[in-house]
């Protein structure tokens, strides 16, 4: 499989993910699919690696999984903070804030 | 030696925050005898306030003192670059980014123990946050750009979800952050699409490289360079929160505890303005790209445009006045979008923009410090109608707050003014008559929201029998607002000398 391959391949996850944040109505849901973009950005990440024929596109990925994972753990806080308050985590019944 | 003493502002903030870590983590909770707590930094939100305060100032001071020495005349700083470009640019923004973080830092030192929230953890994640946004005004390289863009978003969410137990800052921290994540996630798209284009993570490669679309054996798909552009436009408009992607501004705003909103407004705002500079000029500089005709400035000028009017529309219909600071910010947020799309054609664009931004800052900063100054426990001042009387009440919170609003609203003789007047002189001078006069007619109408505050805090009485914000006492929060207000002035009557040190920053932003 080629480069294009693995980039139709990822292009397609990112667009799952973006799909699953556009309709997911569980804030979990939502914080899922967008871990499947940043996902699909270090599948990218790699195959453009192994394109250019060096190492920095691995050190990017290994950058932006490390940073995913901080930022779920401070997503999945904020989503127990909304279950405290609400017992309940679908966004659409958080709309307390509006104009 | 000299490498340490360029990097110093990065690292007074840096370890100063692990410091102020240590302190909250190891020292005495200050609480009365006989309460049991488990937090060992409760009740000392004051002490930890004025160490970050201290921190911040010594940022800013050694902003200054690297910027008085000369980047250019430091060797040893390219060792780190094209990671972090220590150059006049970035030691201006970082000096912006440390006066908007100091007085954040000062307003909670009075607002978290008034409102009850004794979370002293407030403070190393402020710091925290600002070094990752001066990091961000630094980056020149796409890793970098990243590793920073999340380091200052994840100590932002979390100080608007600071207020436990309250579903309103729950709401407006998790649709801050899932948002946020969103857009981040484009943005990643666009810059691994940018890598995978160039073979370069620096912008300056990619910006050669971009430059060699078209002669002969290059192999750089313009294609490709032009989604990656689309795709980190998205995600810098909306940390700059500029419409169409500013709907969690006003939620964020409202929800979280309001030092949090006035460091959102200010720092991550002028973070993401420095490095959407730096990737345009630098990255996408190729005339190509940045021409009327095709490229980012059109698209920029649509985003100005639709900015200023949407947020000043929307803003004078608010019925609270945090949400019409929110929609003020995002209106700022268009007039500060002319000077990058002005930055197309002069170098003098990218200075006004600087100058603009710490105008910005330290009067947004000031009015919302103002607010909280106008509220008590239990009494947070909110609306229009809360504000009622305060003149009489308390004639300097009035005096303050009428000052930052005529700074907002562009009149002399105050920063805002001179920050407008250059933004929008530098757009005529590149021949942007009709964004120069859009913009000029939006402050105009913007006034109409600014003054409406002062009509109610000098020309109304609290409606009898309603429930009326007392002002508030605390030495920190006057503090900031003194602060602030001498910068207003000194930037409004003396604007020579920080113009000229802007129009310095200009020419190494290339």
């Amino acid at each position: 499989m080629g480069l294009t391959g693995y980039l139709l391949l990822a292009a397609a996850l990112f667009s799952l993910g973006v799909f699953g944040v556009v309709t997911r109505r569980n804030a979990i849901g939502v914080l899922a699919s967008v871990e499947l973009m940043a996902n699909a950005v270090n599948l990218n990440l790699v195959a453009f690696s192994r394109h250019h024929a060096g190492p920095t596109g691995q050190v990017f990925a290994l950058f932006s999984i490390a940073l995913t994972v901080a930022e779920v753990v401070v997503g999945l806080a904020l989503v127990l903070l909304l279950f405290r308050a609400k017992g309940d985590v679908r966004i659409e019944l958080a709309s307390e804030l509006k104009d | 030696m000299n490498l340490l003493f360029g990097l110093s502002p990065f690292l007074a903030v840096g370890v100063g925050a692990l410091l102020l870590m240590l302190a909250e983590a190891f020292g005495k909770p200050n609480v009365a005898p006989g309460v049991e707590t488990t937090d060992a930094g409760a009740g000392r939100a004051g002490e930890l306030a004025l160490g970050a305060a201290v921190i911040l100032v010594i940022g800013a001071v050694l902003s200054v003192a690297v910027w008085v020495a000369g980047p250019e005349s430091l060797p040893e700083l390219t060792q780190v670059a094209p990671h972090l470009v220590i150059d006049k640019f970035t030691l201006f923004f970082s000096f912006t980014l440390c006066v908007g973080g100091a007085l954040a830092a000062l307003l909670a030192g009075g607002y978290l123990p008034e409102h009850g929230i004794d979370r002293s953890e407030f403070f190393p994640l402020l710091l925290l946050s600002t070094v990752g946004a001066m990091a961000l005004s630094a980056a020149g390289d796409l890793l970098t750009l990243f590793v920073a863009l999340e380091t200052m978003s994840l100590g932002v969410y979390s100080l608007i979800g600071l207020r436990r137990g309250s579903p309103r800052a729950a709401e407006a921290a998790l649709k801050y952050f899932l948002l946020g994540s969103f857009a981040a996630a484009i943005m990643l798209f666009g810059l691994a699409l940018l890598y995978g284009a160039t073979g370069h993570t620096d912008l300056a490669g990619i910006g050669a490289a971009v430059r060699s679309i078209g002669s002969p054996g290059s192999t750089v798909s313009a294609g490709k360079i032009l989604i990656s552009l689309v795709l980190v436009l998205v995600g810098l408009a909306f940390k700059v929160s500029a419409v169409p992607f500013h709907q969690w501004t006003p939620d964020a705003y409202e929800g979280a505890p309001t030092p949090a909103a006035t460091y959102m407004a200010v720092a991550v705002k002028s973070a993401a303005f420095a490095v959407l500079l730096r990737v345009l000029l630098v990255g996408f500089g190729d005339e190509r790209l940045a021409s009327w005709g095709a490229g980012w400035p059109p698209a920029l000028a649509v985003l100005a445009v639709l900015s200023m009017t949407v947020a000043n529309l929307v803003a004078g219909r608010q019925e609270s006045v945090k949400r019409m600071l929110a929609y003020s910010s995002i209106a700022h947020a268009g007039y500060a979008l002319v000077g990058v799309v002005a930055a197309m054609r002069s170098p003098e664009a990218v200075s006004a923009v600087a100058f603009y931004l710490l105008a910005y800052t330290v009067s947004t900063a000031g009015a919302f410090g103002a607010l909280i100054l106008c509220g008590s426990r239990g009494a947070e001042a909110v609306s229009y109608e809360d504000l009622a009387g305060v003149g009489k009440r308390h004639p300097a919170a009035a005096l303050a707050f009428s000052l930052f609003l005529f700074s907002l609203a562009g009149l002399p003789p105050t920063a805002g003014f001179f920050g407008k007047l250059y933004v929008f002189r530098t757009a005529i001078d590149s021949g942007l008559y009709t964004l120069a006069i859009l913009g000029l007619v939006n402050s105009v109408i913007g006034a109409y929201y600014y003054l409406r505050v002062m009509v109610y805090l000098y020309m109304r009485e609290p409606a009898p029998g309603a429930p009326r914000a007392v002002t508030m006492r605390s030495g920190f929060v006057a503090t900031a607002l003194v602060a602030a207000a001498i910068f207003v002035l000194l930037l409004g009557m003396a604007p020579g000398f920080t113009l000229d040190m802007a129009s310095g920053a200009a020419l190494t932003a290339r």
